[in-house]
């Protein structure tokens, strides 16, 4: 009887050794409460993949007549049909969240969330306007900005006839919300704009919650691995918009760079980031977190040190539109959380 | 029997020019069949008669989107059919064409430099002008570098057209690193060479250049045919050879120019049509210039409609088809030159 719980006690205390045993391979994590060591690669799982529409659909109040982004006004008669586009899919996306989306009859090749992704395509060639494709969808109303082109589509659908209503393309936090005001403004639909705009303020300014007190260096990469193209985002190139906003510093612009730069690996070296973010399919044709590694210069950062890479969503990381609030608190859950618990 | 088969030709390329178009302007996603297009036009020529276009937008889609863009295609083609058949005739060599010897490029290169700095100082004029002189600039370079001895070598025109176009893309790359994201659009479809923005300003700004360059190059016919028999045969029969040369390369450039500023680099349509038209009728520049810049219109009428339509909802990029037919076409060329003036002569 003592043999057999002799025997039970040293197999229970070699199953613990050898649990720690295990464990001791890995990095100690310290007070777990260092975000930046220890916690691995994370995926930022926006809750949000679809739009989510105000409900009830507003209904429009029209005519209304609307100062365009190029200096002219504009009067929009009829909402029944209408074409939102632009180089990042985020008037769409504002469009569709505003509750209008059985009323889009077309969209660009970045609009491509499952609500809108049966849409036909109004752009030919990649990312250029068709002026044929679109009278072909017979809009009464177009919604646009100046990142989409070229420019004399757009004055063939005015003398066409149809309304086109320019926004501001400027591609920063605050710019969200007078985009949704000036898109819900043309739409005759001010109140769901304000609506619409409450919630994606709340959303953004709920993420900055969980920031430690020391902020973390965040680098955004932009890497395609089959192209060869990796850049890193500086001032304005839009990453720095979303990492600041989850309370972290930008690697990027604490460098000194503005927008996209091409990586060289002595840049990242200096800037020391604790944490790198790239795109889904930008860290999978890398191949994964692995690959991103094997980069010049990435595994002698911080971040590179303690794999901490965090991947986002490639078409609602950097459109800011309705969907922005929703993908910075799933970024700072990836940020902030592995690390927390 | 001769004079027939010529003048036949010509008559045949007209009529095939205005049924293509017909057809490529009822040719689309917006729905209107030919008839209607034709129907459309009279009803605009003030008769009420045959069926008005009856999609919705379809009268829009005609007029505001279809018409310029044929227009300009036709425009377009005409120049560089006409400009490529003068180029072998003033460089008295198969192989000269605009895209080929690098004139498209430099072209290019200054319609290029007139987008990214945004220069608005002759008004819509100024891309034509800077291309011009631009593409003037680079036949007199190309001109000057190929010639030896009164006639101009194979390998020495191929090797200063790559030249050339390494210049010239060296000078597209440092516009396209200096410009914003609506150059660097610009200059990508040029590159690629496409009719998607035509518009009637274009047309308007492109059509007199190609039809006074078309007109004045048909007047250098007679003197042409003389110059081919050889420089000094032409001169003892009374040619200025070198005032000939010049107003032969200042008409190239105009042709050239204003094929490119707003459609881009549409290579090979120059070499392909007129030694397909000099397979018909002979290699007599009277008829020749006429029915390469018919041909031309023709062609490129055609590509564009393949273009645009083959697809749908895409539109193929121009100038890559006309070079994947226009490449082999090169080669065979290429060779047959090879063949027959024994080596690289």
């Amino acid at each position: 009887m003592k043999i057999v719980r002799w025997s039970a006690a040293l197999a229970t205390t070699a199953l613990l050794l050898s649990g720690c045993g295990g464990r001791g391979a890995s990095p100690v994590s310290g007070s777990g409460a260092d975000p930046a060591a220890g916690c691995g690669p994370s995926t930022a799982v926006s809750t949000a993949r679809d739009v989510d529409p105000l409900r009830p659909a507003p209904k429009p109040v029209l005519p209304v007549t609307v100062k365009s982004a190029d200096g002219t006004e504009v009067t929009v008669k009829d909402a029944s049909r209408i074409l939102p586009v632009n180089l990042y899919g985020s008037i769409a996306e504002i469009v569709f969240s505003l509750g209008l989306g059985d009323r889009v009859v077309g969209r660009d090749a970045s609009t491509t969330f499952p609500a809108a992704a049966a849409k036909p395509l109004a752009t030919d060639q990649g990312h250029d306007l068709s002026a044929e494709a679109i009278l072909g969808l017979d809009p009464t109303v177009v919604i646009a900005d100046r990142s989409i082109g070229p420019p004399e589509v757009l004055t063939q659908l005015r003398q066409a006839g149809i309304p086109v209503v320019m926004i501001d393309d400027e591609q920063t936090l605050p710019a969200v919300t007078a985009h949704i005001t000036a898109i819900a403004g043309a739409l005759g639909v001010p109140a769901a704009g304000e609506k619409l705009a409450g919630r994606v303020t709340a959303r953004i300014a709920g993420a900055r919650k969980n920031a430690p007190a020391k902020p973390l260096k965040v680098a955004f990469l932009y890497v395609r691995g089959t192209a060869g193209v990796y850049l890193m985002g500086g001032k304005g190139a839009g990453s720095d918009a979303m990492i600041q906003a989850i309370g972290a510093t930008d690697a990027g612009t604490a460098a000194g760079l503005s927008g996209f730069r091409p990586l060289t690996s002595e840049g990242l070296i200096n800037a020391a980031p604790d944490v790198i973010l790239v795109m889904s399919a930008g860290l999978k044709s890398v191949g994964g977190v692995d690959g991103l590694l094997k980069l010049p210069g990435v595994r002698q950062t911080p971040a590179g040190e303690h794999r901490r890479v965090v991947d986002a969503e490639d078409g609602a990381l950097l459109n800011f539109g309705a969907r922005t609030g929703d993908t910075i608190s799933a970024l700072a859950k990836a940020v902030y959380e592995p690390c927390a618990s | 029997m001769r004079l027939v088969r010529r003048f036949g030709l010509l008559a045949v390329l007209a009529a095939s020019l205005v049924a293509l178009c017909l057809f490529a302007a009822g040719s689309g996603q917006v729905d209107v069949p030919p008839a209607e297009v034709l129907g459309s036009l009279l009803h605009h020529l003030g008769l009420d008669l045959g069926p008005e276009p009856s999609a919705i937008q379809g009268e829009n889609a005609l007029w505001i989107v279809r018409f310029p863009r044929v227009l300009l295609a036709v425009v377009t083609g005409a120049a560089l059919g006409c400009a490529g058949a003068l180029m072998q005739g003033v460089f008295g060599n198969p192989l000269a064409e605009p895209g080929v010897i690098g004139v498209s490029w430099g072209a290019a290169v200054g319609a290029a430099t007139v987008i990214v700095f945004g220069l608005t100082a002759l008004g819509n004029w100024t891309i034509v002008a800077a291309a011009f002189c631009c593409g003037l600039l680079t036949t007199l370079l190309v001109y000057s570098m190929s010639r030896s001895n009164g006639r101009t070598e194979v390998v020495t025109l191929l090797l200063t057209g790559i030249a050339v176009n390494a210049v010239a893309t060296a000078a597209l790359g440092l516009l396209m690193f200096a410009s914003t994201n609506d150059g660097l659009r610009a200059i990508t479809s040029w590159q690629l060479g496409s009719l998607a923005g035509a518009t009637w300003n274009s047309v308007a700004i492109v059509g007199p250049v190609a039809i006074v360059g078309c007109a004045a190059s048909f007047g250098l016919a007679g003197r042409l045919d003389l110059l081919s028999l050889g420089e000094r045969t032409a001169r003892h029969l009374g040619v200025h050879v070198e005032r000939l040369r010049f107003a032969g390369i200042v008409l190239i450039a105009l042709l050239t120019s204003s094929a490119v500023a707003f459609s881009g680099i549409i290579a090979f349509v120059g070499l392909v049509v007129p030694h397909l038209v000099r397979m018909v009728a002979g290699p007599g520049h009277r008829i020749l210039l006429p029915a390469s810049a018919l041909g031309g219109a023709c062609l490129l009428v055609a590509a564009d409609l393949v273009a645009r339509t083959a697809v749908d909802f895409q539109e193929l990029p121009l100038g890559v088809l006309t070079s994947v037919v226009g490449g082999p076409f090169f080669f065979w060329l290429l060779r047959r030159t090879r063949a027959r003036s024994g080596g690289w002569g």
